[in-house]
């Protein structure tokens, strides 16, 4: 993906409390964000409070921002990844805890097993490295995207897919486990 | 339970880069996270490895809401807003509202807009989905479109491009007016060259200039029409402006 070294840069300068490069690199990243986040809450007014917070903590925490550990993008994905499904969680015991369900956000449509699974396809065509999925049963691969784009634990993917809780694991740690060799071994790396 | 064997804490970071890994065993995860490098390596690896598959997910433009609410959030107790000193912070203001997304990129028009500044950093959305704008079609009297005017719903620039040159008669000016759909007088948006392309600088945001406008028009004045001016003659050009959102 392009534009790494100058989100770094603009990082770096955020860092440094420049206000003109925190919104260079909002503007450069927000939509990014934002559909990593409507992705797994799905409810935009909640997307929008956590993409808020997410750059709240972007500014705050840019100083910290560690290289070593992976591009800007993956940083600031992981920091809105980590508070959706923070909030997803939080409102699945909240509505447990009293039974009352957010129908709009908890609901889980009928295709919810492979809607994900389409985003998945849809995305690795996209980043040309669908060759690595095809290895992966149809199985493996709803399960990680299940996990991946929803946020979902492993008892949701289990029973999203219909599957007892051991398998949908297996499913799930087979499906990275081979992701992660062909990415390996066809130099893919994240934006 | 020691977290720091290779195998185990290739597993956690997995777990935890993915999301699967929740409740108490997330949190103590992340405890041995704050204190450990070799876990933070660990799971800043998946991390890289999983975010393979957010590269080509559609973007989706927030609201404008979304950018003002953390500006708020930072800023709110600094001296007063920055006043717009460049291109960037020309840009805040220019959406508002629910953003279209993805949606509207089904909805292009045949028309130039003022497009999103792409490619700064190289982010640009993958799709081309347009602002929230508004966007006339100028026809001549023959009915052939003669001109295209689009502004972003919350900017103060009016982008027209002439489709065809206008005969402009010597010691007079091209004046574009607005015309309101409740019948009112129309109102004077500026002057539009004989030909090729101009901005025009709105006095107001689009929104509050063309929310209620349903045609834009042009008329040949003997000067560039004031607030409170009317048209002097009939219109050569017409057509009526439209939102795209």
């Amino acid at each position: 993906m392009p534009g790494i070294d100058s989100l770094s840069e603009l990082l770096a300068r955020v860092a440094l409390r420049d206000r003109a490069a925190f919104e260079h690199l909002y503007r450069a990243s927000c939509s990014h964000l934002y559909s990593v986040s409507l992705r797994i809450l799905r409810n935009e007014s909640r997307a929008d409070e956590v993409l808020q917070e997410a750059y709240v903590n972007i500014w705050h925490g840019a100083a910290g921002y560690n290289a070593s550990v992976g591009t800007p993008m993956t940083w600031m994905i992981n920091i809105v990844r980590n508070k959706s499904i923070d909030l997803l969680r939080s409102r699945k015991s909240e509505s447990a805890s009293t039974t009352e369900l957010d129908e709009e956000a908890m609901s889980v449509p009928a295709d919810a097993a492979t809607e994900p699974h389409r985003m998945l396809e849809d995305s690795l065509i996209k980043a040309k490295i669908s060759d690595c999925m095809q290895a992966l049963s149809s199985m493996q691969r709803q399960a990680v995207a299940l996990a991946y784009y929803r946020g979902m634990v492993h008892t949701d993917i289990a029973s999203a897919l219909n599957a007892p809780l051991g398998t949908a694991k297996g499913w799930v740690r087979r499906g990275l486990d081979q992701l992660k060799s062909c990415l390996e071994a066809s130099g893919v790396t994240g934006p | 339970m020691n977290y720091l064997l290779p195998e185990r804490l290739d597993l956690l970071a997995r777990e935890y880069a993915l999301g699967t890994l929740a409740g108490p065993a997330r949190r103590r995860f992340e405890r041995v996270l704050h204190a450990s490098p070799a876990a933070s390596t660990a799971v800043g690896i998946w991390r890289q490895r999983l975010a393979v598959l957010d590269l080509a997910v559609t973007p989706i433009q927030p609201p404008e809401t979304t950018w003002r609410g953390i500006e708020r959030r930072l800023f709110s107790r600094s001296p007063g807003a920055v006043p717009a000193r460049n291109a960037w912070q020309a840009w805040r203001g220019l959406f508002s509202g629910r953003s279209l997304g993805g949606a509207l990129a089904g909805a292009l028009l045949c028309v130039v807009l003022l497009r999103m500044q792409p490619g700064i950093v190289g982010l640009e959305p993958r799709i081309d989905a347009l602002p929230q704008s508004y966007v006339g079609l100028l026809l001549d009297k023959a009915g052939k479109p003669a001109l295209v005017a689009s502004s972003r719903r919350q900017g103060r620039q009016l982008t027209v491009k002439l489709l065809q040159p206008l005969d402009v008669p010597v010691g007079k000016v091209a004046q574009l007016w607005a015309l309101p759909k409740d019948g009112s007088a129309p109102f004077a948006v500026g002057v539009v060259p004989a030909k090729g392309s101009a901005q025009i600088v709105l006095p107001d945001a689009s929104e509050k200039l063309f929310a209620a406008v349903s045609q834009l028009a042009v008329s040949f004045e003997t000067a560039p029409a004031k607030a409170g001016d009317a048209p002097s003659g009939a219109f050569l050009l017409i057509g009526h402006c439209v939102k795209v959102w």
